[in-house]
């Protein structure tokens, strides 16, 4: 029995070192082609990756990450494929932050209104998505496409001098006003590194409990996988799909609107032209790689940190830093696949065990009524 | 590949001789002996689990035997893949088809073999030249999706007789079959039959293996029983107690139960489908508490949507769903579900499981709202588990645990999952669909019993089934529908498989209101 | 995508080419006696591109211009990293902090996007002398600010356009509505007035807000030249990087004028588009950054905002396509004569 539940535990792990040792190979070859020597590059990697200063903004990144790839997972385990997370964050931060800047609240209450916010627009915006599949059909992918580019052009529209922005003295940036230092979170310090680690890296982890917890653990979360898993078992069950897609939506956009937080209120406590876009595709890569499992994401957004974290020396050896996205690209490429034939294997491995079991179990009966 | 010549009668096609397989630390097959004879209908009988899909997929080349001798035509022959046993002319029809919904037939037959004939004309030809030869009518050019189940069906075995096979492999094909249909696929057989081919036909069907079977094997519990029956000379019940060990069970209600008070009444139920026509054409019916009424009819004849309907999975355009006296027409599934329905579905891996879910996870769906599954908002996982043990001792579902996937059990094991789920917390009304297809008679027997009891105690049942002997058997009234209509009412004491059929296809109006 | 790649590098080897010999005619003529010095120190120096880095044809290659030059003629040891997508602040601290921690000093920090980084590295780091292009935020001991005043030059190229246009309607083609581009726009508006009272001014913006896809679109920035063009435009400005490629290809294609920027685009335009580049906009990154490294190597440097203007030739306008531009310099030169007086105050909103 043991043998039986642990052994797909198991093989996912074992996949997850395959799609790496294999893209790790796929790096070195090309490494090798273009001239350079794979074990010192790798090692320049490392090195550099275990620096005090980029174990903080690995873990400040991989933060980030790991939001985003969860608000697409929580998508994914309903097969549901919200693209728009990007405009959701983007949107979301935008919002909280102009709200945070406009108003100085006492502390706590400050941070929870600007999260608040930022769950809300997110929400919203990839409510429209889950309302429009519901009541007009129209496929998520496409309306969460479209709302990206709308969200861009609020964003840019609210981000003007005459209305949410301001352009900092002397300076070509403009952004939304500075969240006062009530609405800050303060960071974590780390031995050694000069920077610090955002203090909402503990907000993620909340978020994948929280994610585990209403997955594994709550009447939603159990519609909402009975859905992923087989609509149609799950409407005979008695759940509600449409209602499930725009509540699914909704959280997934929650999410997404949360993945600006940590850098917001720890560091730069504006939304400026310099506040990073794209997180939300990058979650995609993420949530397929941690096979939209908690902890695998968080495993995932910690591997591809890294990578992107540890890219940076590369170019100060020479060495192109797109090496990096192609071993970012080997990864995902093979993790989908080995995933695949892992997940066909461990079927059959359980089927051929159940049988063996029930065989020897009747084996034995009979021996009994033998007897 | 087209070879003519008769073969000699007596020549075997095949020898199994003392097969047996182990799997680590237990005996899947042992000392099985099996002689097939050329150009004969060979059934292999079983229970579900008695060793059958082990032994066959043995002789498909996709297990290898760890003791014991394969011949085919006289030669011993070791398979290490399927490939090598379709080299020999040994090709397998699988219980659920493997086509290409959005491929041709053409393209379906011919893919994987594209080096036999080509993809073009020259293919064309063969398929037609094989559906004629062997009375397998369908046409080359028209897409799977469009098919229905007994021409899919067709399309597999063309597919493994394009391949070159003179020996095919039929795992429990009547299965997925109306009746009319398994007439069509019997006629096949004898059709290949009588070109020479040699057909293997699993079931544990005893009435069609009697019917189409020239010689009969029985395995039980991983070994052979009893070799090339004589069809002529075993009757159903013999067979089934050489399957079994014991009694087989008898459809049949011992004393009526019903009562006066009206568990589900249906008033003028209307569904129309997208087209706009009537699927459920006027449905008015009324079940009691403690009656069983059984709803007979060719497939498709409206049986699903009107079960749909009643479960809330689909809209009706007119008409009233009165539960208890409570209209319930307007309300979710969910809150039909809560108020006491249990459903057994047609399809159970679409409706009934999630089959990569644990039994216990299982276990919680449909009843997600109600204890012991949940508290609140909470899922109550030591709950559900306790209830999902329950439920496996009490229906003997055959597993080596709760926490195996519901994938990785036979499908009579998944049938008596769900109907011990649905049975659970005492229900005031079941609709069963089918609830013993593709299940052994000794599970079989045990849904019967549990049905029986719960009737004794008040249930009200909806029962459909393409089973006749089941529907005459087990219910208290009877109606058959036809084209979305119910048609007419017969009464399961006086009336013949025969008549009820016949009153199916609308051939006769007797009974008719 | 074969011919852009093309296209790019002719660009990109032509731009190095023509930077390097502008600034041979230009001022700082003691360039040859510190070269000798600097090679004994073996100085490094060290330079962060922004986002886009080398290849972007705007101020990212000319910053590269001007480091290269620092390369060749004060033989100094130099290295330059990009940035990654989607980075943060934090990214750009470990940037700026490695570079410095590794000993190059004199650092150069390109785009005002690097403002919060360098205002924590720089204090970090006392003993190294930082450089940032486009900002005037950061402040500090060490800290030069490197700016330049766009909108001068964008007058002067827009009194020409204005002089050049026989219909009366001319253009304005910015990447992204950023402050930056905003600067450029308002100078050039400003400019046209000036010379021609009742000019119509078209202005349009290849991408908003956040978005920075304007500044490296060519496709984009074609179509909506040819929209200017078919609205009665007969002359345009582009600051929209390399997006104002498509612009050269729709002057040529209509037959009409267009203006460049940054470095003079005349001179790495195809053959067919030159006669229709009538000047090009001078924003010298490569001059700031060369005379940056060069006062810092000679101990010279001082903090805090330097300016590039027309006064100092930071900011020009091209005079290479002698053709087209004939008959528009005597205005042009007496506004620039006038700026540098003071006479005239450039809007810069």
């Amino acid at each position: 029995m043991k043998t039986l539940r642990t052994s797909p535990l198991a093989l996912t792990v074992i996949a997850a070192v395959i799609a790496l040792v294999f893209s790790v190979i796929i790096t070195s070859v090309v490494l090798s082609i273009s001239g350079f020597n794979p074990p010192s590059v790798f090692q320049a990697m490392i090195d550099f990756g275990l620096e005090p200063d980029s174990v903080v903004n690995t873990l400040n990144r991989s933060s980030t990450y790991y939001l985003a790839a969860i608000a697409v997972a929580i998508g994914f385990r309903m097969n549901l494929f919200n693209i728009g997370v990007d405009g959701q964050y983007r949107l979301g931060a935008m919002l909280a932050a102009a709200v945070g800047g406009a108003f100085a609240l006492p502390p706590v209450i400050h941070q929870v209104v600007i999260i608040l916010v930022a769950m809300a627009v997110g929400g919203m915006w990839a409510g429209i998505a889950g309302l429009l599949k519901v009541t007009r059909g129209v496929s998520e992918v496409i309306s969460t496409i479209m709302l990206n580019f709308i969200a861009t052009g609020i964003v840019a529209f609210l981000l003007h001098e005459d209305r949410l922005a301001t352009q900092v003295a002397g300076s070509n940036n403009i952004g939304t006003e500075p969240i006062a230092s009530s609405g800050r979170v303060p960071g974590i310090p780390y031995p050694g590194a000069g920077l610090e680690i955002y203090g909402l890296v503990l907000l993620a982890v909340a978020v994948g409990v929280g994610f585990h917890v209403m997955i594994n653990r709550t009447r939603f979360g159990f519609d909402l996988r009975a859905t992923g898993l087989s609509s149609s078992a799950a409407v005979a069950g008695g759940v509600d799909a449409r209602r499930m897609v725009v509540a699914a939506m909704l959280i997934s956009g929650m999410a997404a609107g949360l993945i600006g937080m940590p850098q917001l209120l720890g560091s730069s406590y504006s939304y400026g032209l310099d506040f990073p876009g794209g997180l939300g595709f990058i979650g995609i890569g993420i949530a397929l790689l941690g096979r939209n499992n908690p902890v695998g994401i968080a495993f995932a957004a910690l591997l591809w940190a890294f990578l992107d974290q540890s890219s940076q020396i590369l170019e100060f050896n020479e060495i192109p830093k797109e090496i990096v996205a192609i071993t970012q690209a080997a990864v995902l490429l093979s993790v989908v696949v080995v995933y695949e034939i892992v997940r066909r294997l461990g079927l059959r491995w359980q089927q051929q065990a159940v049988a063996a079991e029930l065989a020897a179990g009747s084996a034995k009966r009979s021996k009994e009524v033998a007897a | 590949m087209s070879t003519t010549e008769r073969p000699k009668v007596a020549e075997p096609a095949f020898e199994l001789h003392g097969i047996t397989k182990r799997f680590p630390g237990v005996v899947a097959n042992h000392d099985i002996d099996l002689r097939v004879t050329v150009g004969t209908v060979h059934a292999v009988v079983g229970e579900n689990g008695a060793g059958k899909s082990t032994l066959m997929k043995i002789l498909y080349g996709m297990l290898r035997p760890d003791e014991g001798t394969i011949r085919v035509g006289g030669e011993r022959v070791a398979f290490g893949s399927p490939a090598d046993a379709i080299a020999r002319g040994i090709g397998m029809v699988h219980q659920h088809f493997m086509l290409a919904d959005n491929l041709t037939v053409l393209e379906n037959v011919v893919l994987g073999a594209e080096k036999l004939h080509g993809i073009g004309g020259k293919a064309r030809r063969r398929i037609e030249e094989l559906a004629k030869k062997y009375g397998l009518q369908v046409e080359p050019g028209r897409l799977v999706e469009d098919l229905g189940v007994g021409d899919r069906q067709r399309v597999e075995i063309l597919k493994v007789l394009y391949r070159g096979a003179r020996i095919l492999i039929l795992d429990e094909p009547t299965a997925v079959l109306v009746p009319q249909e398994v007439e069509e696929l019997f006629e096949n057989l004898r059709e290949l039959k009588r070109e020479g081919l040699t057909v293997i036909f699993i079931s544990h069907k005893l009435d069609e293996v009697l019917s189409v079977a020239d010689e009969i094997s029985v395995i039980r519990r991983g070994t052979t029983v009893s070799k090339c029956l004589d069809p002529g000379e075993v009757t159903a019940r013999e067979l089934a107690q050489l399957m079994v060990g014991s009694e087989l069970p008898v459809p049949e209600l011992r004393e009526s139960t019903v009562t006066d008070r009206p568990a589900l009444k249906l008033t003028s139920l209307t569904v129309r489908d997208e087209s706009g026509r009537a699927v459920v054409d006027d449905v008015s019916l009324t079940i009691h508490h403690g009656e069983i009424l059984g709803i007979a009819g060719v497939e498709g004849n409206g049986q699903a949507e009107l079960v749909e309907a009643v479960m809330g999975m689909r809209s009706p355009d007119s008409g009233s769903i009165v539960l208890d006296g409570q209209d319930i027409g307007a309300w979710p599934t969910r809150r039909r579900r809560e108020s006491g329905i249990g459903f057994i579905p047609e399809d159970r891996h679409r409706h009934g499981l999630l089959l990569e879910s644990s039994l216990w996870e299982n276990r919680i769906l449909g009843h997600q709202t109600e204890r012991p599954n949940a508290k609140g908002f909470w899922i109550d996982r030591s709950g559900a588990r306790a209830d999902t043990r329950r439920i496996v001792d009490e229906y003997d579902v055959r597993t080596p645990g709760i926490d195996v996937s519901a994938a990785s059990l036979s499908g009579g094991n998944q049938q008596k999952l769900i109907v011990g789920r649905e049975m659970s917390g005492k229900p005031k009304l079941l609709i069963a669909s089918h609830p013993t297809r593709g299940v052994d008679v000794g599970a079989q027997a045990a849904i019967w019993d549990h049905l029986r009891r719960a009737r004794a105690e008040g249930l009200a049942v909806l029962l459909i089934s393409a089973d006749l002997d089941e529907l005459i058997g087990m219910s208290d009234s009877l109606r058959v529908i036809l084209r979305g209509r119910l048609v007419a009412e017969a009464d399961p004491a006086a009336v013949t498989p025969e008549q009820l059929g016949s009153a199916m296809t609308g051939a006769s109006s007797e009974g008719e209101r | 995508m074969r011919r852009g790649l093309k296209t790019t590098l002719v660009m990109l080897t032509g731009a190095a080419l023509t930077l390097s010999a502008g600034a041979c005619g230009g001022k700082k003529a003691t360039t040859g006696g510190d070269s000798g010095e600097g090679a004994k120190k073996t100085v490094k120096v060290g330079l962060a591109y922004d986002i886009g880095g080398r290849g972007d044809k705007s101020f990212n290659d000319a910053a590269f211009a001007g480091l290269d030059r620092v390369k060749q003629n004060l033989n100094l040891e130099i290295k330059d990293i990009e940035a990654t997508k989607n980075e943060t602040d934090n990214d750009k601290i470990q940037r700026l902090d490695l570079l410095a921690k590794s000993g190059y000093n004199p650092v150069i920090a390109v785009g005002f996007a690097y403002a919060g980084a360098l205002g924590k590295v720089a204090p970090k780091h006392p003993n190294t002398k930082f450089g940032i292009v486009d900002d005037g935020s950061v402040e500090g001991p060490n800290v030069t600010n490197l700016l330049f005043a766009e909108e001068q030059g964008s007058y002067l190229v827009g009194a020409a356009a204005a002089q050049k246009s026989e219909s009366g309607k001319i253009g304005f083609i910015g990447g992204v509505d950023t402050p930056l581009i905003k600067k450029f726009e308002a100078g050039y508006v400003a400019g046209a007035k000036k010379a021609k009272p009742d000019i119509k001014i078209d202005v349009k913006y290849i991408s908003r807000g956040t978005d920075f896809s304007g500044f490296t679109d060519p496709a984009k920035g074609k179509t909506i030249a040819q929209g200017q063009y078919d609205g009665g435009a007969d002359v345009i400005y582009h600051a929209a990087g390399l997006s104002g490629l498509g612009l050269f290809q729709a002057a040529a294609a209509e037959k009409k004028f267009a203006i460049g920027v940054d470095s003079d685009q005349y001179q790495n335009a195809e053959a067919d588009q030159k006669p229709y580049i009538i000047t090009s906009m001078l924003k010298r990154v490569d001059t700031a950054v060369y005379n940056f490294v060069e006062d810092t190597n000679k101990g010279t440097v001082k903090a805090g905002p330097v300016i590039f203007d027309l006064k100092n030739q930071g900011i020009d306008y091209s005079k290479a396509n002698t053709e087209a531009i004939a008959g528009l310099q005597a205005k042009m030169d007496e506004y620039k004569q006038e700026i540098i007086d003071g006479k005239i105050t450039v809007p810069t909103k």
